[in-house]
């Protein structure tokens, strides 16, 4: 087997790893990127529609700044973050992120006098060239900062596992490259877990192709602490049709130079949700739109399927079409959001939940092992948050790796890892691909929008059920090892039955509701209990126990100790 | 009054409309997808799907349900499913499309990119293409220092780069260019690649001399200006004359020694007011031309040139008319 | 039926028999053009790519001479035509670059408001002779003569100005074929690139790009080609030796211009319509069926 040899590796070509490894460049520190997807044109970073503007930049009041980390902590936590991380983080993007990127040529769209185009309202956002597409320049600028700054990059490379060395301190990977079927082990006195978010386990789901919460699977088989894993978020906006429809959406969000935004209207034709209208702090308004979509399904209005549509059908089509790409999305189809409604329905968005790190090091449980973006359990990001993670990230791993000799990789375990993705090459009953399927299926049915206690032992059975009969007999139909699908998603099921029931666990153990976490069970948001880490702790006999750990609220506090989380505005 | 539209005969008849191809499908109606199978050291083939139509059912849905459903092996790349990572473009019925972004059709013959190796099946090898294009440092070049956040800038002058911005690095359009279908014959570099190039060239921000890499790497007057490239975008992007024709003109206007043939062009229409093939190829080859002589003898047989008005021949009429608008609206530096 | 009429470049030089065919068919048509004899070149691809503001007041300044005269502008070239149909619309978006333009030719008494129209022949054969007359005037249809039509490129992309998903659907000249009562032979090249605008420096690609699509033609039983375009004409006709020695195939295949293909069926004959200016001849079958019946 190959080894290669990199001072520290980054795991991940999104936002969060490309500027991890940027930054330990910067530093001297000469970092390795593997990414299961294409550098820059993979993971949720090339999504991201529009960038938030924090602190006092672009003309940004005192109040509008405010409003900005209130926006970040309710809204967008939950109150289930470090509001000292959330500080530091605003006053780098003011102060560094923003000035950064425009020098390195980031295109902040401009009208024709030369003012920086933002939404108004209470928090403002900006985009780079046209917003809904702010993530496509953004993620080609850092794929061709790495090339130019020389950073190595194994592309459509996947790993598949954290070696560890005797002391239990990663130093290593295992990892296989999809085009070739070589698999091969990196030597690294540091890794950067920067696997984003684990999407893409419901039926309809945001996130690209790729992922499969590897990054929680990785980690937890090395022993790291999980934390808010069960904290889900759904976009309620997403196109009907196909039901495997992948991420076509009608952004909610508020428009550059406009005051309008998309809205929502029930089966019944009464409009339900208009983000600028009905809270003008809820910016991104995952929760709150999510909520009054409760409502409507609960009256028969609606279904999380489908049967409530969305689009702008009130607004000046030349308004949609000035600084955004939402009426193109479409237009293949003949679909024209910026003229109709279309019929739309909930994906299952990112997840907040991830591996538990201090974010002030972003340091995971394991020692030798960091972590940067969505994969973290330390916030929901947002491509800015993790960007600065990122920065972070490197900054902890330079100070890591210096005078750190590189530990020798137990031999063993690099073959026991490389055994068990051979043995994922073999013919079988069922096909990977259709295993996916069962789980994406299982978790939309019993780990939607709301859930219960019941609901979530069928899961976990479920869960189990796929661990014992169907992962065995799972095989490929061609034993090629080049770009070999099938054997990729093999590999992917493995992880994805182990994330979802750790999941489904987490999700047991918060007897509480949340902003988009909903169970019917315990309906009332509780912060007298949960304000609080849920924290997924590995023990010696393979299983787990809960560990829970309040968070501060030093700036910004919710105004009630218990109340029904649908009554809640946030 | 008239009720024919002659530039578009042909599009309602071969259902060439939007409106058309998505009639054309109903829930449940079969689609007939021919997929081009390939795996390295075997012949490739093509293989015939069956697959159900769903509702507003996208290209990369009719993959997704192939191999979900009939052949799980199928290998096919793509990532977002929403035309922004541009890892999806195909072939199908012998035109390049996005397969998350085009709509599936009654009957379809899938095949991988042109002008790029094919790993397996419907995936290529990107990196000869994005080999082309980073030769030619398509990024921002500052010689004056950055002066900080928000620097001055204005969309008028972004508005060629900001079309540039909206690619997705597809490579649909340097798999439609029939140029860089001829391999080595040229230096082009190919649509794609301009495009990127034009991200950083045309932005005014930039400060790299970049003619040599224009006329000489890139190679960019070899474009026959087709649109074939602007036919494929899903981006949109009026390629040719938003990025390619004003790359060009960066490329004339920076170059020391200017680019033969636009220069000559120039000359003959400012002496004359009209262009003389003959006098524009003979002055552009030079002697090459001559070299040519059998067929320069079959020309003039046929009277195709004629040395004596390439020679003699008078400007046309009104030529001070055109000569003033030389003088108004040649940009010289 | 009056038409403003702009040759071209090519129609004046390399190609004198398209202007001469189209002056003949046009009067056999009943149509009287009006040539605009101090009209420049449009700019073909180099002064519009080098030279942008140059290209749009040379080409004002002929669209502002059909708007004077209240007259459609009949182009026989895609080039030019695509050049004019750029120039309307550039100069809808950008007033200010009107005005710019509207100032310098007010010297010589100009000025375009955005009104003017322009029409390659070919669309004012389909559009306003129709059909119905076409069909009419016809004294010699072209049974039993096997076409290949050669669009080109600018007649038929970009998309923004024709409207095709896919513009190998475009059918006119299939159309046209069929009211002279010709056969279309499909084949590979219909809506190819000829290369012309890069042939002055690098003919190489030219013969390229369009060899195997003749060769595909002759295959396919083509006998003769149409083209809309000058430009195409030179290339695949001026340069056909050089294609068949690349191809190493006998190509023969006579390229005629879509004034001439209608000429033959209005009765005119080769000569008259000047094909033998063209390097590769009628050959013996095809000449047998395009001349007027009176005379074979
Ligand atoms: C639909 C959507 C819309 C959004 N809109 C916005 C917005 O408008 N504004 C905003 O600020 N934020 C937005 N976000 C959030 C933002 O995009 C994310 O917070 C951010 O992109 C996460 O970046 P990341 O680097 O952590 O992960 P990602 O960008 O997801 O990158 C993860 C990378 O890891 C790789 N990887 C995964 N598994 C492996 C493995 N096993 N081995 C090797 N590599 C692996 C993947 O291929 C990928 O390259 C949005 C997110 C989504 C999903
Ligand atoms: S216009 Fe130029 S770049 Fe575009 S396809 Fe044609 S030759 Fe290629
Ligand atoms: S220019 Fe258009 S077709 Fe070409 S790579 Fe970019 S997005 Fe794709
Ligand atoms: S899958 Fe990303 S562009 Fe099609």
């Amino acid at each position: 087997m190959r080894e290669l040899r990199a001072e520290a590796l980054v795991i991940g070509g999104g936002a969060a790893g490309t500027y991890a490894a940027l930054c330990l460049h910067r530093q001297g520190v000469a970092p390795l990127v593997i990414s299961k997807g294409l550098v820059g044109k993979s993971g949720a970073s090339i999504f991201a529609g529009n960038l938030v503007i924090s602190g006092r930049v672009l003309g940004n009041t005192e109040e509008n700044a405010r409003d900005t980390a209130e926006f970040l902590i309710k809204y967008h936590n939950q109150f289930l973050i470090d509001q000292e991380y959330a500080k530091r983080c605003g006053q780098w993007i003011a102060e560094v992120y923003y000035p950064e990127l425009e020098e390195a040529g980031l295109y902040l769209r401009r009208d024709d006098a030369g003012n920086v185009v933002t939404s108004p309202g209470r928090l403002r956002s900006v985009a780079a060239n046209v917003q809904g597409n702010s993530g496509v320049p953004f993620m080609d600028l850092r794929r061709k900062q790495l090339i130019r700054a020389g950073i190595p990059m194994l592309e459509e490379v996947v790993v598949t596992a954290l070696l560890q060395a005797e002391s239990g301190e990663v130093c290593g990977v295992l990892a296989l490259d999809i085009a070739s079927g070589e698999i091969f082990c990196v030597r690294a006195k540091a890794v950067v877990l920067a696997t984003g978010y684990a999407d893409r386990l419901h039926r309809r789901s945001t996130g690209t192709r790729e992922m499969s919460a590897d990054g929680i699977a990785l980690g937890w088989r090395a022993g790291a602490e999980l934390v808010n894993l069960e904290m889900q978020w759904w976009h309620t906006n997403d196109v009907r049709y196909p039901a495997n429809w992948q991420r076509m959406q009608v952004y909610p969000n508020p428009m550059l130079g406009s005051w309008k935004s998309a809205r929502n209207v029930n089966a019944k034709g009464e409009v339900f949700f208009d983000q600028q209208e009905d809270d003008p702090l809820a910016f991104g308004p995952y929760t709150v739109q999510l909520k009054r979509l409760v409502k409507q399904v609960r009256e028969g209005k609606a279904r999380y399927d489908g049967d409530y549509y969305s689009g702008f059908d009130h607004v000046d089509p030349a308004e949609v079409d000035a600084y955004t790409t939402y009426a193109k999305l479409f237009k293949q189809l003949g679909l024209d959001v910026g003229r109709d409604l279309v019929e739309t329905a909930v994906s299952a968005h990112y997840r907040q939940g991830g591996l538990l790190v201090d974010p002030a090091t972003m340091a995971s449980t394991v020692p030798g092992l960091f972590v940067a973006g969505g994969v973290g359990g330390h916030s929901n990001g947002l491509i800015a948050l993790v960007t600065y993670d990122g920065k972070v990230a490197a900054d902890s791993v330079a100070q890591h790796v210096r005078d750190r000799p590189y530990a020798s990789l137990p031999p063993h375990k690099a073959e026991e890892e490389a055994k068990r993705l051979q043995g994922l090459l073999k013919p079988g009953a069922t096909p990977p691909v259709r295993v996916k399927k069962m789980i994406r299926e299982l978790m939309w049915n019993d780990m939607g929008v709301e859930k219960n206690e019941a609901g979530m032992r069928r899961a976990l059975e479920g869960l189990q059920e796929i661990r014992a009969a169907v992962l065995p007999a799972m095989g490929v139909t061609n034993l090629t090892k080049i770009m070999n699908h099938g054997w990729l998603d093999a590999i992917d099921a493995v992880n994805m039955v182990e994330a979802c029931e750790l999941m489904v666990h987490s999700a047991l153990n918060r007897t509480e509701s949340r902003g988009p976490f909903i169970r019917t069970d315990y309906p009332e948001m509780d912060n007298e209990s949960w304000l609080a880490q849920n924290i997924l702790v590995p023990t010696a006999d393979g299983g787990f126990r809960f560990e829970k750990r309040p968070y501060a609220t030093p700036y910004f506090q919710p105004e009630f100790v218990r109340k029904d989380n649908l009554a809640v505005q946030w | 009054m008239v009720s024919l539209d002659a530039r578009r005969i042909g599009q309602l008849e071969n259902r060439d409309t939007l409106e058309a191809k998505l009639g054309a499908l109903r829930e449940g109606d079969m689609i007939k997808a021919q997929v081009r199978r390939f795996s390295p050291g075997e012949q490739p083939y093509y293989e015939t799907f069956e697959v159900p139509y769903q509702k507003w059912m996208r290209v990369l849905d009719v993959l997704i349900y192939i191999s979900e459903e009939l052949d799980s092996d199928l290998s096919y790349r793509w990532y977002c499913g929403s035309k922004m990572c541009g890892t999806c473009a195909l072939r199908v019925n012998g035109r390049e499309i996005l397969a998350c972004w085009a709509a599936a059709e009654p009957e379809m013959t899938i095949e991988p990119l042109r002008n790029l190796p094919v790993i397996r099946d419907l995936t290529v090898d990107r990196r000869p293409y994005e080999k082309r294009f980073l030769e030619l440092e398509p990024w921002i070049h500052r010689d004056e220092p950055y002066p900080g956040f928000p620097e001055p800038l204005t969309h008028r002058e972004m508005r060629f780069t900001s079309k540039a911005l909206d690619c997705i690095s597809c490579a649909a359009c340097y798999s439609a260019c029939p140029v860089v279908g001829l391999g080595d014959l040229t230096r082009f570099c190919g649509p794609a690649p301009l495009v990127q190039l034009g991200q950083a060239a045309l932005d005014p921000r930039d400060s790299r001399e970049r003619s040599q890499e224009l006329i000489e790497q890139a190679s960019i007057f070899s474009c026959v200006s087709c649109y074939r490239c602007e036919e494929v975008c899903p981006a949109s992007i009026p390629i040719v004359s938003k990025v390619i024709e004003p790359l060009k003109a960066l490329a004339y206007r920076t170059a020391r020694k200017k680019p033969r043939h636009p220069q000559t062009f120039l000359g003959i229409i400012r002496r004359r007011g009209r262009i003389d093939p003959s006098e524009l190829v003979l002055r552009v080859q030079g002697l090459r031309a001559l070299a040519r002589l059998r067929w320069a003898v079959s020309l003039l047989i046929r009277r195709k040139v004629n040395p004596w008005a390439t020679v003699f021949g008078r400007p046309i009429p009104g030529i001070a008319s055109v000569r003033r608008l030389f003088r108004t609206f040649l940009r010289t530096s | 039926m009056k038409l403003a009429y702009y040759p071209g470049c090519s129609a004046q030089s390399t190609c004198k028999e398209l202007n001469v065919s189209t002056q003949l068919v046009a009067s056999k048509l009943g149509l009287e053009l009006h040539e605009y004899r101090s009209a420049t070149c449009t700019g073909s691809r180099e002064i519009r790519a080098v030279q942008p503001e140059l290209f749009l007041a040379l080409n004002t300044r002929i669209l502002a001479m059909a708007e004077r005269d209240g007259l459609p502008l009949m182009t026989i070239c895609n080039t030019c035509t695509l050049n004019f149909l750029d120039v309307i619309q550039m100069l809808a978006e950008d007033k200010e670059a009107l005005a710019r333009v509207n100032a310098s030719l007010a010297e010589e008494g100009l000025r375009y408001e955005g009104r003017a129209v322009v029409k390659h022949f070919l669309w004012v054969l389909l559009e306003d002779i129709g059909e119905e007359r076409l069909r009419g005037m016809v004294k010699r249809p072209l049974a039993g003569l096997d076409v290949g039509a050669f669009y080109g490129c600018h007649i038929t992309r970009p998309p923004g100005h024709y409207g095709f998903f896919d513009s190998r659907n475009n059918q006119a000249l299939e159309k046209l074929n069929a009211i002279l009562g010709a056969r279309s032979i499909d084949y590979s090249g219909r809506t190819e690139c000829c290369g012309f605008h890069t042939a002055a420096h690098e003919e190489a690609v030219a013969i390229k790009l369009v060899g195997k699509h003749l060769k595909n033609a002759r295959d396919n039983g083509v006998a003769a080609i149409v083209t809309p375009c000058p430009l195409c004409h030179t290339v695949l006709d001026a340069y056909q030796p050089d294609m068949e020695r690349d191809t190493q195939t006998r190509l023969g295949l006579p390229i005629i211009h879509l004034p001439q293909l209608v000429g033959l069926a209005l009765g005119l004959t080769p000569e008259e319509l000047q094909m033998d200016k063209h390097v590769v001849p009628l050959d013996l079958a095809t000449r047998r069926k395009v001349i007027p019946i009176a005379a074979a």
